[in-house]
């Protein structure tokens, strides 16, 4: 091996570098020796590097000593003018030179430098380079070169050697004063070169020492070359190799399926996901970890779920939330109808529905309550020519028009007893049904039509007595104040879906043990800080109570306002017949109708049974202020007029209708048009001399400007009517019957048939009482 | 629920309705009194159309939404309560 490469000046360098490769995995004993052995011809070659590029040096032969590493350049005068390394040598460098022989001896170049790493890595690279590849020309070995140059700029870790720890260790020294003033000796050496890389020159000069040598051994090499075909001393031998056979593997995958999806996005689309994203950070803000662990897992089921398929959708997925609906409705059908007809908006919009096809059905009666024009209907088959006939027929008289009929089954065969508009939703109107009879305990039911549902109440309550009187709250427009037959009184709230009561009278020991003839809410004069007036709820009982009611804490509680006592005349002819026992017990009379000044709401007027109004004031519970005496039956009904101040009108049992002024004690008119009873009298709120009358089944409209001794409607209903009740803001008027209906008419006409000028009632009733 | 079937039955008894259908939100009809080939038709075409309508309403103003939809033809008036989850249809004919 020796021999060979002594010999050989064939630009062969590849094989010389594997031979040196091969050398250079040996252990370190046999590193030695071999290093020996390069070192000679290392140094040789450097020589000749060296000498090849200036002559004038002459190098010296280098011995074969423990450490010929420095390459000792002599020029003619004997000076060391080897080039000097750069870096300077670090202290620790000097042990740790007998690892780095190996490297140094198989890794020489001209020009090494400051390589003082002893990686493996590069050794074992430049092996696997060289022996992976047997290029057989210069150009592939030069283009090694470089990668191994190259290699050699590679940044190679400082190795784990025992010397880097123990330079970090000094560091730590505590530095004293003394020591800073200490002279320090710094000995600066040169470390030793490594030469990583050293591939030699093939060539020699003719003019060197050897190259005799050399001419000879290459002769030698070429006979050799030459002889090899028939030698005995070269045997080739050529092997096969098996190779293995080629197998194919074929993989089938799934398809990779392909979804097409196209989003429209649009304004609100953009706007839905944008709101959506909110709520959920907000959501995932205020949740726990875990809940929000939860839905994200819920989400993960429901995707694996879904199939996928190519959708345009129009809808957004922004959020979990969205797409946990959808896949919860597409996976249970009948869950899902289930779900939507209970859910509240179902029944909102059950309710707008129904509202809007009986509007379609009652739209020409509703239009006319409304004043508003009635819509013909362009494709209606019925013939006009029927209706116009029907409208020649009336004539162009005062009449009572039937729009429609607030009934249904439920309440098909309940009597009537009140009706109240509510104050602030003027299409609301609580009915009261219930027998007036004490005997029969009858329940009661109170229902709530709206205008726009002719045919079916708003909310339905029994009461387990028979209702006698209504009225709405002014301030809070959702309570009803309800009296009762058997002396109860309560409070609904109506608002809800359910009719609650909120309280009723049955807790308060100062109830009324006698039917409630008459709720009324008043306003009291007294406004506290500002607010609204505090509402009063006056309550006015057959026990002969005028009482006003008050919420506490505890129920209603009430404190009399007023006492209706017996007249005195019949208190003295009950002194005379010496009835004591029946003095005590009857000492009130039953009190059929208050009502309160609309102005002075301090004042109120009480109709008895004894056949009396009392003029009677809030302040004032012991006295009257005024009776009025007229009536010979008990008084049903009084109500001040809504335009005069002054003027009330009362009706009774007795036929007749009176109008009275409030300082007189004796009316001013009164009107008698049948023979029987007038159980309730109204005034007009539209109208200043209009009001209408009840007695058994006529409904009398009368109007004093064009007739003060007649009524000037007369309409006869299919049942006997028993309340009557103006409607506000329309010329409407709802008589409840019997029967449980509630009929609305409308007044028509009632114009006609004034020829003099529109009079107001003060010029009527001046001009009567002139009489 | 016995209210909303009460409800549903007034509606189904008032004058003139000819039939009554709810249709979910996939537009698949959960409850209808009209016959089958009918409520699928009227509930396919009526879905695209309050689709439409409600994506017309939004785009003018993304804070509103369509509330209530009629349809008056000749013969019949078509009444679409449009909601998320559902849609109420009741189809008319006043003048019968």
């Amino acid at each position: 091996m020796e021999t060979k490469k002594k010999s050989s000046l064939l630009p062969n360098a590849s094989s010389r570098a594997m031979h040196k490769s091969v050398s250079g995995l040996h252990p370190v004993s046999q590193g030695s020796r071999h290093m020996l052995s390069f070192t000679g011809s290392h140094s040789r070659r450097s020589s000749i590097m060296a000498g090849g590029s200036s002559r004038k040096h002459r190098i010296l032969e280098k011995t074969t000593e423990q450490a010929p590493r420095k390459v000792k350049v002599l020029d003619d005068h004997g000076h060391d003018v080897a080039p000097q390394q750069v870096n300077e040598a670090e202290p620790g460098d000097m042990k740790a030179k007998p690892d780095r022989i190996i490297l140094d001896e198989i890794f020489s170049s001209s020009g090494s430098d400051h390589f003082k790493s002893t990686s493996s890595f590069s050794v074992h690279a430049f092996s696997s380079i060289w022996s992976s590849t047997l290029p057989s020309s210069q150009s592939t070995s030069a283009s090694l070169t470089e990668d191994c140059y190259s290699k050699r700029d590679i940044p190679i870790n400082p190795p784990a050697s025992s010397d880097v720890p123990r330079k970090g260790d000094n560091v730590k020294h505590v530095v004293t004063e003394e020591m800073l003033d200490e002279e320090v000796y710094v000995c600066l050496s040169e470390t030793e070169i490594i030469s990583l890389l050293e591939i030699p020159c093939t060539f020699t000069s003719e003019d060197a020492d050897d190259a005799e040598a050399m001419k000879e051994k290459n002769t030698q090499y070429a006979e050799l070359c030459r002889n090899r075909m028939g030698n005995d001393k070269y045997v080739e031998r050529s092997m096969q190799t098996s190779n293995g056979t080629t197998k194919k593997i074929r993989i089938q995958t799934d398809k990779v399926e392909m979804v097409d999806e196209g989003t429209m996005a649009s304004i609100w689309d953009i706007h839905d996901s944008f709101c959506v994203q909110n709520e959920t950070q907000k959501k995932e803000k205020a949740d726990n970890i875990e809940t929000a662990v939860n839905t994200i897992k819920g989400h993960e089921k429901r995707s694996e779920k879904s199939s996928s398929s190519s959708t345009v959708c129009t809808g957004s997925t922004v959020s979990s939330a969205l797409e946990l609906e959808m896949s919860e409705n597409s996976s249970n059908t009948e869950a899902n109808s289930q779900l939507i007809l209970l859910s509240e908006t179902f029944e909102k919009s059950l309710l707008v529905m129904e509202r809007i096809v009986l509007t379609n059905v009652f739209q020409p009666r509703l239009a006319a309550y409304r004043q508003l024009p009635i819509l013909e209907d362009p494709d209606s088959t019925v013939k006009p020519g029927i209706e116009e006939q029907s409208d020649r027929g009336s004539s162009s008289s005062p009449t009572l028009e039937r729009l429609w009929a607030f009934s249904c089954e439920l309440t098909r065969g309940h009597n009537i007893t009140c009706m109240a508009w509510n104050k602030d939703n003027q299409d609301i109107l609580a009915v009261g049904y219930g027998d007036c009879d004490p005997e029969t305990q009858t329940p009661g039911l109170i229902c709530c039509w709206s205008l726009k549902n002719p045919t079916w109440p708003e909310r339905v309550f029994q009461c387990k007595c028979s209702v006698t009187s209504l009225d709405f709250s002014a301030n809070n427009p959702g309570q009803l104040a309800v009296g009762m037959l058997d002396g109860t009184l309560a409070i609904y709230n109506v608002q809800r879906r359910n009719i609650t009561c909120i309280t009723d009278s049955s807790e308060c020991h100062k109830k009324h043990l006698h039917p409630v003839w008459q709720v009324s809410w008043t306003k009291q004069e007294m406004a506290l800080s500002g607010e609204d007036r505090v509402e009063a709820l006056v309550a006015v009982s057959a026990d002969g109570r005028v009482t006003k009611w008050l919420l506490s804490s505890n129920g209603l509680d009430c404190i009399d306002l007023m006492k209706l006592k017996k007249s005195q005349t019949l208190k003295k002819k009950a002194v005379e017949n010496k009835k004591k026992p029946e003095r005590i017990i009857s000492a009130m009379t039953p009190g059929f109708c208050v009502d309160f000044h609309p102005i002075d709401s301090s004042i109120y007027l009480a109709g008895t049974s004894e056949c009396l109004i009392h003029k009677c004031s809030v302040s004032n519970s012991q006295n009257v202020l005024l009776t009025y005496k007229k009536h010979f039956c008990p008084v049903n009904h009084v109500e001040w007029s809504p335009f005069s101040p002054d003027v009330f009108l009362s009706c009774s049992s007795d036929w007749t209708i009176q109008l009275w002024k409030q300082d007189c004690s004796d009316p001013v008119m009164s009107f008698k048009s049948t023979q029987r009873t007038v159980s309730t009298v109204r005034w007009s709120p539209n109208s200043s001399t209009v009001f209408a009358a009840i007695n058994g089944e006529m409904v009398e409209i009368w109007d004093l400007n064009l007739n003060i001794m007649l009524p000037t409607v007369v309409h006869r209903a299919a049942a006997a009517v028993t309340s009557l009740l103006f409607a506000s803001g329309t010329d409407c008027v709802l008589v409840g019957d019997t029967e449980g209906e509630v009929t609305v008419y409308q007044l028509k006409n009632l114009g006609v048939g004034r020829d003099k000028q529109v009079e107001s009632l003060e010029d009527i009733i001046s001009f009567v009482v002139s009489k | 629920m016995a209210e909303v079937e009460e409800t549903l039955k007034r509606i189904q008894s008032q004058k003139g309705v000819q039939g009554i259908i709810i249709v979910n939100s996939e537009g698949i009809p959960v409850k209808t009194t009209l016959d089958n080939a009918s409520t699928v038709q009227y509930a396919g075409l009526i879905h695209q159309l309050v689709m439409k309508a409600r994506s017309t309403v939004r785009d003018i103003d993304p804070q509103n939404d369509l509330t209530f939809l009629r349809i008056r033809s000749k013969k019949n008036e078509i009444m679409i309560a449009p909601d998320k989850d559902y849609f109420l249809i009741v189809i008319q004919n006043p003048s019968d």
